[in-house]
Order: C-alpha cells, then structure tokens, then sequence
C-alpha cells in the first residue's frame, strides 16, 4: 500500500481498515441528507464498477479526487450513457458550441462546418465559474462544451452535464501525446479529450518596465509595485489568482485545503488591490500588446498570440512572458467534452476529432497562440511556420513541465468553497 | 425694485446669435428679464458634452481600420462589406442583432394588450383589490431592474424549470417589466377622457363590448401607440433582464453583446456599428412614432412638444 | 364583472410573474447549500428555512475582514455624487428649456431627450474609446497643457465611474424635471414679475418651490437603478476599488456557491428602497388624481 493511501481529504492520518461498508455508510450519509438525484447511485458505482475510488484516493463526500498520483476512471451512468457507434452525422444541423473567449479558430468552425454540412454556432464565456453556473441552470443545449479545466470535471461528471465519449468517432486521439491518451484526470479518456496545454506566469511590457523577472528575488511579486498603479492586472480566475497569492508567499501546494494559507493568499490579492487599483481580467491578450496593461498575470497562449494584437508600428518583442525556468509554475490543460443534453451528439464527437488532427491543430493555434498535444507541436515547428515569435518561446510547454510543475486540480467541496470565498473577497464580484 | 441677476452673463456664450455686442453688464441691469444667455450657454455645453461622444462613435463605426481613435478613411466594412467580422457577415452580430428585433416585437405585441386590458379593467373596478394591484403595478416600475432580475433568474432556474433561460425567459421578464407603460399611461389618458363618453353611448343603447370597440379604443388609440413606441424601444435598450436571463449566442441581444464582447477585450469598430445599429432602430421608432401619434392626435390641440414629451414618456 | 375580467389576465400576470418570483427570492436566500455538488437548494416550506446565507452575508457586512460594508457605503456615495452632478447638470439645461426657449423649443427639446433614446451600452461604448491613454480626451487635454502627460481614465478611477454614472443617467432626469417645469403655468410667474421680483426672486420663490415634486420624482428614478448598477464600474474600470453592491450581486449569481447570498443581498437592498419606492407610488397616485 502506498504510504499516502488512506489520507483524507483535509490532511487527517488515514484511518486503518476503513472498511467498504464504512466507507459507503459515511458517505451515503453526507450525501443523502442534501442529495442531487442519483448520489446513492453514483456512489455505489463508483465503489463498484472498475473504479478506483474506494481506498485510496482522496475524496470529498464520495466525489473522487484526481491527483497525478491517484489517477481516477470515472463511473459510467445507467442514465447517461454514450451513443452508439456507427451513426450518421446530424443533417442540417446547428452544431451548438460553448468556449472561452476567443479559444478556437472561427476558420476552424468554419472549415468543420464545410466539411461535414453544417453550420456551427459560438457562444463564450469569460470565466469557468460562470460556465458552470450557466450550464447548471438548464435549457442551453450546448452540444460542445470546450476549454474544460480538469478542477470541474468531478462536478460535471458527478452532476451527468457532460457525456461519456464514444472512441469510435475520434480516431484523431492517435495524434494526441500518449500522456494525454490515459490522463490521471480521466483514465481511459471516458469524457474528455485533450484540448490545449499551458503555463500561468506573469507578461509584461519591457519598454515600459525595466523590471525583469528573470532576475528578480521573488518574480511572483513583481505585480506588487505602486509605481505601477492602474498597469497591473491579475486573471479572473479563482484558483489562478489565489495561486498567484500563495505562490508570493512562497506557499507552492496549489490544491491547499489550510485555510491559513488561503487567507494569507486572500490578504496578499487585498494589498495588490490597495497598492495598484488591479484590473481583474482575462484579456492579457489584448491589454498587454495595446499597452493598456504592462504587468499581468497571463496564461502563455494568450502571449503567444500577442503578435496579432500589437498596433502598428510597435514590435512584438517588446512584450515578454515569465515562467519559472524550473518549471515550478502553475502548468496545466484544458480538455474538450460532449454536453448531455446534445442535439447533435455525433457532430459533436466529429468535432472533437476535427481538432486533434495537427492540420486543423495549427490553425487554431495560429489563432489564439495554445499549444495543443499533438504529435508534430513542437517549439521548432511553432517558430518555424511562423506562428510563434521567437521572443516569446518562453511560452512553450515542454511535457517534462507537467513532471516539475504544480497544477490546479479538483478540490473538495468544502476547500472549494474557501477558495471562492477568499476570492470574493478581493474581487468583490467584478 | 430691480435686482441684477447673480450669476454673470459670459459674453460669448452659446452659439446662437450675436446680441453681446453691448455690454451685458449694463444690459442686465436694464432688463433683469432679457434672454439668459448663462443658461443658453450652458445647455449648449451640457448638449455638446452629450451628443459629441455619441456621434463620435458612431463615426468610428464607419472606420476603415481597426482604430476607434485614428480615422483611416470611411468604409461599410463593419456593417457589411468584411466578409468576415462585419455585422452582415459575423454569425454572432447578426444573431445579436435578430434577437433584439425578436425581443422587441414579442414583448410589443404581448405587454400592450396586457396592459391596455389592465388599465381598462383597474380604472373602472372599484375596490381594494384593483387598487393594490395598481400599486404593485406601479411597484414594478419604479424597482430597479436589478433587484427585478435577479428575482426572473431565480423564478426560471428554481421554479419554472422548465421554460429555463433563453428567449422565452427573456420574453416574460420583459413584458412584465414593461407591462407597466401602457398600464399607466392608458390610465392616465382615461382620467383625462372622463366618462362622457361612454355614458352617451350608453345612453344610445349601446352594449359593453360596443363601447369598447367604438368609443373607447379610438379615443384610447393614441395612449396606445405612444405607449408601443415606448415599450419597443425600451426593450431595444434593456440591458439587466436580458443580461441575467440569456444563455447562449442565439438569444443574446446587442446590448448583451456590446457588453459581454467589450469586457472579454474584444472591443472594436463592429461593436460601434453594432451601437450604431441600435441607434438607428431607436430613432426610426421615435420618428415613426412621433408622426403617427401627431396624426392620430391631429384633432386635439396637441404641440409639438406634448408630443415628444409623450413620446418619451414624460 | 366585465372590468374585472379585463384586469384579470394582468393581475394574473403580476401574481406570477412579479409577487411569486420575490418568494423564490426568499426561498433560495433562506435555503441550503447542496454539500455534494456545491448547488443552492431552495427552501419552499417556511419550516425549512434555514439561516446560513444571511449569517454568511452579514458575516461580510460587519464581521472581521468585511468587504461588503466599505462597499455599500462607496455605493451611496457614488449614487449620492452622480445624483447631486446630475440636479446640477440637468436642472439648469431643462429649465431654459422648458420657460427660455422660445421658437427653438422643439428644437432643442429634439436635442435634450435624443440621449433618452440612444441606448445605455452605445453611451457607455462611447466614453470608453475617448477615455482610453491615447484616445480623444487624453489628446485635447494635452493639447490644451492641461495636463502634462496622459491620464489614465480607465484605470479603476473612482470619479471616471461616477461621471459615466452622470452621463448615463441624467437623460431620465431631464426629461423627468423638463416636464415638471413645462407644467408650471407661466402666469404665476408673470404675476411674481409684476410684483416686482427679479429673475432670481422669481426662481427661489416661486419657480424652484412649485418643482419640488419633479425633483423628488426624478431623484428616485435616477437614484433607484443607479444603486442596481454594476455594469458601469465593469466597463470604465474592471478593478475590485469601485466596486458596487451590484457588482457583488452579479458576481454572486455566477457562483454556483454563492447564489444563496446574491438573494439575500438582493431582498435586504430591496428592504432598504421599499420606503422610496412607496413614496414614489403614492406620490404619482396622488398627483395623477390631482391631474383630473
């Protein structure tokens, strides 16, 4: 037995011969007194069918927990299992897609809809939060939700939003890196298929910041400046900026259930507030190229991009991309999934076959500046084909980044409540 | 027992006519009752202050090039000429644009009847229930919209689970949070009608339904269309109820989309032609709307003014 | 009765579509929290009604580390500053309309309520292009020496906020106070001429009394959605610093977990304008009584 089997959740000894019938007694009463639908159920499967949430992984209210150590197979449900194989593709349709922000190629949509005689329509979110909550308040019949971070995927699962996947429809997955084919999160690709992979670190504008985080003591700090104020900007996203105040403060477990922790992240976030008037927002992408920003909290795709947002005249390589050199940054991967309640669930699954392909997987990175992990996605081939300036290869994600980096993963209900609630108290709900 | 005026008139002020030659000082103390030419002034200021952003902006939108400060030269590019990201050819802006009108149109057509019969039915029935209806009538608007929006989201996502968000939500929080337009409006217009009226028709034998169809609904026509003309365009402006009730690119409204794309930083000339594009519907209403209810008022004494004023909602 | 039966489809509408929706309002603010899946679960049943949310939400009122409080008051102060610019701004212009237009009347009535009609989001779109480091404003500034270098408007300034909350809503204002002073008959303020007040007089005596009521008005449908307001904030500075209680509200309802508190925050703003909002319901039945 692996010396951290048997841990709980918030960090307490594990208990010796938790039995099966314990197990299933103490978490049947937690979740049948508040129950969604189905709890009982989920949980006897996934005690029973080929699931490795009985033991050893932590869990939270019977709800496993990924970790890279404790990879988890996801029950299958009765009531929402996965299309047969050997379907025709939708006729006529209107291939419904929910995604970030400028994330996907609309030349990709439009090319699929070619394709396949379609038409394909782009509704997108600013946040993942807002996502979630969005879906979870019924009759939006998306068919495609993309950009799914791994932290909700318990969340979907459990709550039956997204659908198992039928592999038959995506031979493409053959193109994915073989990490990626198995993940920790979703071993046997049940659910998800891969979309993108990425680094959080901080981008700024060398001409207006003769600071450089290469060199600084604590380049995590660098956003704390007031010679700066109203320059400086931090992500819309709970667990990357409540990271971004752990990692300050030296604090590198990024799934943290101490709350100590959390409030000295939470009080770090409150004093970038007061020193720097910070803009919380996710258009690094945008911001930082036009000047409007010089500091901000970035996920590497969107620098990567930065190319295509520059105003005329100005040079790309005045805007710079920070990500620890040894690799101890937040790293992580977006995953793309079929809605349950999918009108076109074959064209959905085309569709996500359509982008592991590397053809399509470089349009769309020319696009919105990801990397995708793909066989034939490399630095080389990025730079060569003149998609990724060569002052901005510091975005580039290597796969031994996901052996060195930490990752925001699922969190127990009640940490992830703390996390949120920490969260609204710096950004007061903007 | 005259008094000089205490704020000083500004010589040049306003860009109306050119009686400051004389000194203005002398002048006031001559005729404290002469033209204010402070106010003028400054209403031409606040005018200035008001309209130039507006039309700036709607300049842009007609920007060739990707700028909302440098001018590159006039284009239809963002309305229709880019066969990629104009609003003829963008899936989203032209979705946003259906929306707006669908949501118009629907909310028009349900929340004058509603209205019209509520207005009709209250002022008539006595009593306390007609009463405190036309309180929660009135209640509903004059709350603001937020507080009324978070009440919709939380009615169609944990009771009427079944209509969800989307354009039916949308539809019904808008009519109930127009509904009280032409409530209040039909209702003042009937107060200043009497029942003259309906009690000689009456007096000539006529029946209930009758006078409905044959006194009442022309005297009432236009409270009527003044009210339409209000409700569609409040709806082509409303921004909370649909913000709160939308769930998809397929029934979110411009105002939606202007919001939503300038917050993800995905700002630029289309949404300028996207405002522009509301603009437009707007004024087209209040145009057709002020001529048609000049017309349908042309027997009563009605300025030009009163009618804008009606017009607007005043 | 045949009235009754014409009222009867919108007081139906009202029962379910207006009075219902508050008690879902209630119910989900007194629910509970799904400990599975971290979703709210309302509370129908009065007996059911639990505490959690409002503990929570008065924890962030008032207990330590609150964040809520400083907010409300910032809110007040800038509804209060915005209103107070927008009188300033709006009564003078509407006046001369309304009693020093002469001829060009209809004219500049044609001016002073074309905003009313151009939607909130194109104005707002408007100052946001001019507003930016290079954009119009910044360029007329220097231009004119007023500043020394760009100021940057759009970086979570208190004062950009409320002037865009002045700019956006001092149409309804106007057009509120331009119909109280056009109702003001002309003869009362001849007959203070021929008494012998000057223009001043005149106003602080008989004008500025008799508009006391479309102040009032047009104070609470200016004040009452400028507390709801959290659109502004999010478009002319995006920073956690002008923050508004709406904003809390919004940012609430995206959160699963925290739908609970986005409703009693709700229900206790609406608590708190319940007495305006009467007031101006009995104020516009009492004067549409008096109109007759």
């Amino acid at each position: 037995m692996h010396p951290r089997e048997g841990w709980q959740a918030d960090g307490t000894p594990p208990r010796p011969g938790l039995s099966r019938r314990g197990f299933l007694r103490q978490s049947a009463a937690a979740g049948m007194l508040l129950g969604g639908a189905g709890s009982i159920g989920s949980l006897l499967a996934a005690c029973g069918s080929g699931s490795s949430g009985g033991s050893g992984t932590p869990t939270s209210n019977g709800i496993p927990l990924p970790r890279p150590n404790h990879p988890v197979t996801w029950p299958l449900f009765k009531d929402n299992q996965t299309i047969k194989s050997g379907l025709l593709p939708e006729k006529g349709a209107t291939l419904k897609i929910y995604n970030w922000v400028a994330y996907v190629n609309q030349k990709c949509l439009d090319d699929f809809g070619k394709k396949y005689n379609c038409k394909v329509e782009l509704t997108t979110f600013n946040t993942m939060t807002e996502a979630v909550t969005k879906l979870a308040s019924g009759q939006a019949n998306f068919d495609v939700f993309m950009g799914v971070t791994v932290d909700v995927l318990g969340r979907l699962i459990e709550q039956k939003t997204i659908k198992p996947l039928n592999h038959s429809y995506i031979p493409n997955i053959s193109q994915a890196w073989t990490d990626f084919t198995n993940p920790f999160y979703d071993q046997h690709w049940q659910y998800t298929v891969p979309y993108t992979i990425y680094t959080t670190g901080i981008a700024w504008r060398k001409d207006h910041v003769p600071e450089n985080p290469y060199t600084m003591a604590n380049p995590w700090a660098m956003p704390w400046q007031a010679k700066y104020k109203g320059k400086v900007a931090i992500l819309d996203d709970y667990r990357e900026a409540i990271s971004l105040g752990l990692m300050k403060n030296g604090i590198y477990d990024l799934n943290t259930t101490e709350q100590t922790q959390i409030t000295k992240a939470q009080q770090a976030l409150q004093e970038l507030v007061h020193l720097t008037n910070v803009h919380i927002d996710n258009n690094d992408y945008t911001e930082v190229p036009s000047g409007q920003i010089w500091i901000h909290h970035a996920w590497s795709g969107d620098m990567a991009a930065a190319a295509a947002y520059m105003p005329k005249g100005v040079p790309v390589d005045v805007v710079g991309y920070w990500f620890p050199p040894d690799g101890k940054g937040p790293v992580g991967n977006d995953t793309n999934t079929v809605l349950r309640t999918a009108q076109n669930p074959v064209l959905a699954h085309l569709f996500l076959n359509y982008l592991e392909d590397l053809p399509n997987v470089l349009t769309n990175i020319s696009f919105n500046g990801y990397m995708q992990p793909i066989n034939g996605i490399t630095e080389q081939r990025l730079v060569g084909d003149g998609i990724l300036p060569k002052s901005l290869v510091s975005t580039v994600v290597l796969p031994s980044y996901f052996r060195r980096g930490v990752s925001e993963l699922q969190l127990p209900i009640a940490t992830d409540q703390l996390w949120q609630q920490a969260w609204q108290s710096v950004s007061h709900g903007v | 027992m005259t008094t000089t005026a205490a704020t000083p008139v500004q010589p040049g002020a306003g860009t109306v006519g050119g009686q400051a030659a004389r000194s203005p000082l002398l002048r006031l103390r001559r005729n404290p009752w002469g033209h204010p030419w402070f106010l003028e002034g400054f209403t031409w200021l606040y005018l200035l202050w008001s309209i130039v952003p507006i039309a700036l902006a709607v300049l842009f939108s007609f920007n060739n090039g990707k700028s909302q400060s440098v001018w590159q030269g006039f284009s239809w590019r963002w309305y229709f000429s880019d066969p990629v990201n104009s609003v003829l050819h963008d899936p989203q802006l032209r979705l946003a644009v259906i929306q707006t009108l669908r949501l118009s149109t629907y909310t028009t057509l349900i929340a004058i009847p509603l209205g019209v019969a509520f207005a009709l039915g209250i002022n008539r029935w006595r009593g306390y229930t007609s009463s405190t209806f036309n309180f929660v009538m009135i209640l509903s608007f004059v709350i603001p919209e937020l507080i009324f929006g978070v009440a919709m989201f939380f009615l169609f996502t944990d009771l009427f689970k079944s209509v969800g968000l989307g354009t039916l939500a949308e539809t019904l929080g808008l009519v109930t949070w127009n509904v009280s337009w032409p409530a209040i409006i039909v209702q003042a217009r009937l107060v200043t009608i009497g029942r003259q009226y309906e009690e000689a028709a009456a007096d000539l034998g006529a029946t209930q339904p009758q006078i409905m169809r044959r006194v009442m609904m022309p005297l009432l026509a236009p409270a009527i269309f003044a009210s339409a003309v209000l409700v569609f365009s409040s709806v082509i402006d409303d921004f909370v109820i649909v913000d709160l009730l939308n769930n998809s690119v397929s029934n979110t409204p411009m105002s939606v989309y202007i919001y939503s794309q300038q917050h993800g930083g995905n700002g630029g000339p289309a949404l300028n032609a996207l405002g522009t594009i509301m603009l437009v519907m707007s004024f087209v209403i209040a145009i057709a709307g002020y001529f048609g209810y000049r017309f349908m008022t042309r027997g009563e004494r009605i300025g030009t003014q009163q009618a804008l004023a009606t017009i607007a909602g005043a | 009765m045949f009235w009754a039966a014409l009222a009867a489809p919108g007081i139906i509408w009202l029962i379910l579509l207006f009075i219902v929706p508050f008690y879902v309002v209630l119910a989900i603010a007194a629910g509970q929290l799904n400990q599975l899946f971290g979703t709210p679960i309302a509370a129908w049943n009065p007996l059911d009604w639990s505490s959690a949310n409002l503990v929570g939400v008065w924890h962030n009122i008032v207990g330590s580390g609150a964040f809520v409080g400083p907010i409300i008051i910032r809110t007040l102060y800038y509804t209060a500053a915005a209103s107070v610019i927008s009188l300033l701004i709006g009564y003078p212009a509407a006046y001369f309309v309304a009693r020093f237009a002469g001829r060009r009347k209809a004219l500049f009535l044609v001016l002073l309520i074309a905003p009313f009609w151009i939607s909130y989001m194109m104005r707002m779109l408007a100052w946001i292009d001019l507003l930016q480091t290079n954009g119009y404003v910044n360029k007329v500034l220097t231009f004119l020496h007023l500043v020394s270098h760009p100021v940057n408007w759009l970086g979570g300034q208190s004062y950009t906020v409320i002037l865009g909350l002045v700019y956006g809503y001092i149409p309804y204002l106007i057009l509120v106070l331009y119909a109280g002073l056009d109702r003001i008959d002309g003869a009362l303020l001849e007959a203070g001429r021929d008494l012998g007040l000057g223009r001043v007089r005149t106003f602080l005596r008989v004008t500025l009394p008799l508009s006391r009521q479309p102040i009032l008005t047009g104070m609470l449908i200016t004040v009452l959605p400028m507390l709801g307001d959290y659109f502004t904030n999010q478009l002319l500075s995006g920073t956690p610093g002008t923050a508004m209680i709406g904003n809390v509200i919004d940012g609430d309802l995206s959160t699963q977990a925290f739908e609970g508190q986005g409703a009693v925050l709700s229900m206790l703003l609406l608590l708190a304008l319940v007495v305006p909002m009467i007031y101006y319901v009995v104020a516009t039945n009492r004067s549409s009584r008096e109109a007759v």
